[in-house]
């Protein structure tokens, strides 16, 4: 009995070590500062722009922190974010602090620890943070929020989200189309796609309602499976539930899983199948394994945000959302699989998406929104 | 879809291999419990040890491009880390909880830190310069349809796994050194006085343990996947130790509790595309750990309530 008593207190205390994360983090975001230690003097020598005065203003350089649902490093979602936040510490000379986790009980620590530390943007880079931010925004209104792939309605909360049920349409439509080319290899009869999403949150449902409906447009009979791995960081599971998609007949599966992603590459590239990307240009993760990949310009909304602030422009309550007319989402040129499987690559893949992607920018393809998403959310 | 051909396609051929597949790196981490268990201490640090062991592997086998020393490395990168809290809970007295579970939090700590350091990246490692562990290919069984899906092809780990349950059975039941170690893990005092080394026999478990650890981390970064991820054991640890407790730290009964946490893990895989709701599903693993756990409890302590009962009456 002591025993077992010891296991939970000893679990306990794990847990309120975890929760106190952030300073695990700061090593990552050490590199980052130094960075933006030698972008600020080159921002000084610059002089005279917009930007530096804003920054005088403030005694120093605008100061912004970013909270991450997840770890750098994923390849994906939060590696395209981070990229928009370094090119903005080059050309505006910001400070820039990256605090990673993993559990929603560190996300939460990791914003509570940022508003307290007084930055003056703080950016949730993923709809998981869109609970706490509208849990604390309120009680820090001299703090500027903003919150990437999701809405938070607060005058101090400025929102950026994507058209990502338009990316997935094409990525679902390529995936209906490519089932059907049997002369590639490993391409079955099955006429059976495959999705494997990370945790189960709504703006992944968007992402799954674009697909379906994408797939179904080409074939309505098409079978799709759908998986969640419940992580955006365990790419076993994700490769786990890629092989099992496989063995029940599909032969491309897209990736929409951040972190768990990888996996779900690797198991394409074990298998000799197919799978489509996410979120950056995955097509040389596993090059030959990955057809295309939905590019969504998480890099552009965390940079655009960071210069409505920086430019004195940021506008709390407000919402973007950025579509396949504004480039926020769109497939990637293929040019990788074309490589890869030379006078066998179905070139109709490539115009049909094309075609379609002009359809949608013209409104004649009104592609669905899951329920709390979409322009008008 | 018609009931039979949904159900034919959940439950097929390819189940087997794909629990025994999913089930590996808990048997390789139960069995890293089981062996400190049978001298009655509980190996908390487990998930550590492996996260390590991952993390290693996959550095030494980039940096010299041989699976073999890869491996090697993360069982002595194993043995390294459990040789701390062999000191910390032998020679210091620490309670193991406390010193198992700062363990795990320092392998998290360590890997993120050496990630940054050695490879300069952060969150995962993967490049085509890992050399994995090797797939074992039966010529013969090409020709032969369903056997040929069923058992080419394994990681070499994923075989290694049965020749290593029968090793430590043998160890544990057949020989001097585990019978000693049995007897100091039922009534050390006992054992002391026979003339055993107690803490001698303490420590070696623990080192054993560790090189069990790092080959179970080995298996999950260069056998099972081929790429290092920040905490990539995901608690792959903590369910070996629940199924270490489940088999009452007998490697072949552990090993089928592992088996049923890799075959609930993966019929959720193929439930879930049917459109079970994905919450539920992903429930699974730990529901079954729960149920394993309270049924293993029922049984010992009715068995423990028999012996006393006859004591007494006897």
């Amino acid at each position: 009995m002591k025993k077992a008593l010891s296991v939970v207190l000893a679990g306990l205390m794990g847990l309120s070590l975890v929760a106190c994360g952030p300073s695990a983090n700061e090593v990552a975001s050490q590199s980052a500062e130094e960075t933006t230690a030698a972008a600020t003097e080159a921002a000084d020598a610059a002089e005279g722009g917009e930007e530096a005065a804003a920054a005088e203003e403030s005694d120093g350089p605008i100061r912004v922190c970013i909270v991450y649902s997840g770890n750098l490093g994923d390849k994906s979602y939060n590696d395209s974010c981070n990229a928009g936040a370094l090119q903005a510490v080059e050309d505006f000379g910001i400070e820039l602090k990256s605090l990673e986790g993993t559990t929603a009980q560190e996300w939460e620590a990791n914003l509570v620890a940022a508003c307290e530390e007084g930055y003056d943007l703080i950016i949730g880079a993923s709809s998981n943070n869109a609970d706490h931010i509208q849990k604390y925004a309120p009680d820090y209104p001299d703090i500027k929020f903003a919150v990437i792939d999701t809405t938070v309605d607060l005058p101090n909360v400025e929102s950026i989200s994507f058209a990502q049920n338009q990316g997935s349409f094409l990525a679902g439509a390529a995936a209906a189309m490519f089932t059907t080319k049997t002369d590639i290899d490993g391409v079955n009869a099955d006429k059976v796609i495959g999705w494997v999403g990370g945790m189960d949150v709504p703006v992944l449902h968007d992402f799954y309602t674009g697909y379906e409906q994408g797939a179904k447009y080409i074939d309505p009979d098409i079978t799709i499976l759908q998986a969640f791995a419940g992580s955006w960081n365990d790419p076993l599971k994700g490769k786990e539930l890629t092989l099992a998609q496989y063995e029940q007949g599909a032969d491309i599966v897209m990736n929409v899983a951040s972190g768990t992603g990888p996996g779900i590459l690797e198991a394409a590239k074990e298998s000799g199948l197919y799978a489509i990307g996410v979120d950056l240009n995955q097509d040389n993760d596993q090059p030959g394994s990955v057809l295309t990949s939905m590019v969504k310009r998480v890099d552009n909304a965390c940079y655009l945000v960071i210069q409505s602030v920086v430019e004195g422009t940021f506008e709390g309550g407000s919402t973007q959302y950025l579509t396949l007319a504004d480039g926020g989402v769109s497939l990637t040129d293929f040019s990788v699989m074309r490589e890869y499987l030379g006078d066998k690559f179905p070139e109709d893949i490539v115009e049909k998406c094309d075609e379609l992607a002009q359809q949608i920018i013209d409104g004649e393809i009104v592609v669905e929104n899951y329920e709390g998403f979409g322009p008008n959310a | 879809m018609d009931v039979f051909e949904s159900l034919g396609k959940i439950f097929n051929v390819s189940l087997i291999y794909a629990t025994f597949r999913a089930s590996t790196p808990i048997i390789y981490a139960a069995l890293c419990a089981a062996v400190t268990q049978q001298a009655n201490i509980l190996n908390v640090g487990t998930e550590g040890i492996m996260l390590v062991g991952a993390f290693t592997a996959v550095a030494v086998s980039f940096l010299t491009g041989s699976w073999i020393l890869g491996v090697l490395a993360a069982m002595c990168g194993g043995a390294v880390i459990a040789t701390i809290m062999a000191i910390g809970h032998i020679k210091y007295n620490s309670e193991i909880c406390a010193i198992g579970m700062g363990i795990n939090l320092f392998a998290i700590a360590i890997t993120k830190f050496l990630l940054q350091v050695i490879f300069n990246t952060s969150g995962s490692f993967s490049d085509p310069g890992i050399d994995p562990i090797p797939t074992v290919h039966f010529a013969f069984l090409e020709n032969i349809p369903v056997l040929n899906g069923l058992l080419n092809d394994w990681a070499f780990t994923e075989w290694f796994v049965i020749v290593f349950i029968i090793i430590l059975q043998f160890l544990f039941y057949k020989t001097v050194w585990g019978l000693r170690l049995r007897a100091v893990g039922q009534f050390p005092m006992a054992a002391q006085t026979a003339g055993i080394n107690v803490n001698a026999i303490k420590y070696q478990a623990i080192l054993i343990s560790g090189l069990v650890g790092g080959l179970a981390g080995a298996h999950l970064s260069l056998g099972y996947s081929t790429q290092f991820v920040e905490n990539m054991t995901n608690n792959r640890g903590f369910m070996g130790v629940a199924a270490m407790y489940f088999g009452g730290a007998n490697p072949a009964l552990t090993a089928v509790g592992c088996l049923l946490f890799g075959f609930s893990d993966s019929v959720g895989a193929r439930l879930q595309a049917y459109g079970f709701p994905a919450q539920f599903v992903l429930m699974m693993p730990y529901l079954v750990t729960i149920v394993v756990l309270a049924v293993s409890m029922a049984i010992k302590v009715a068995a423990s309530k028999k012996k006393e009962s006859s004591l007494i009456t006897g």
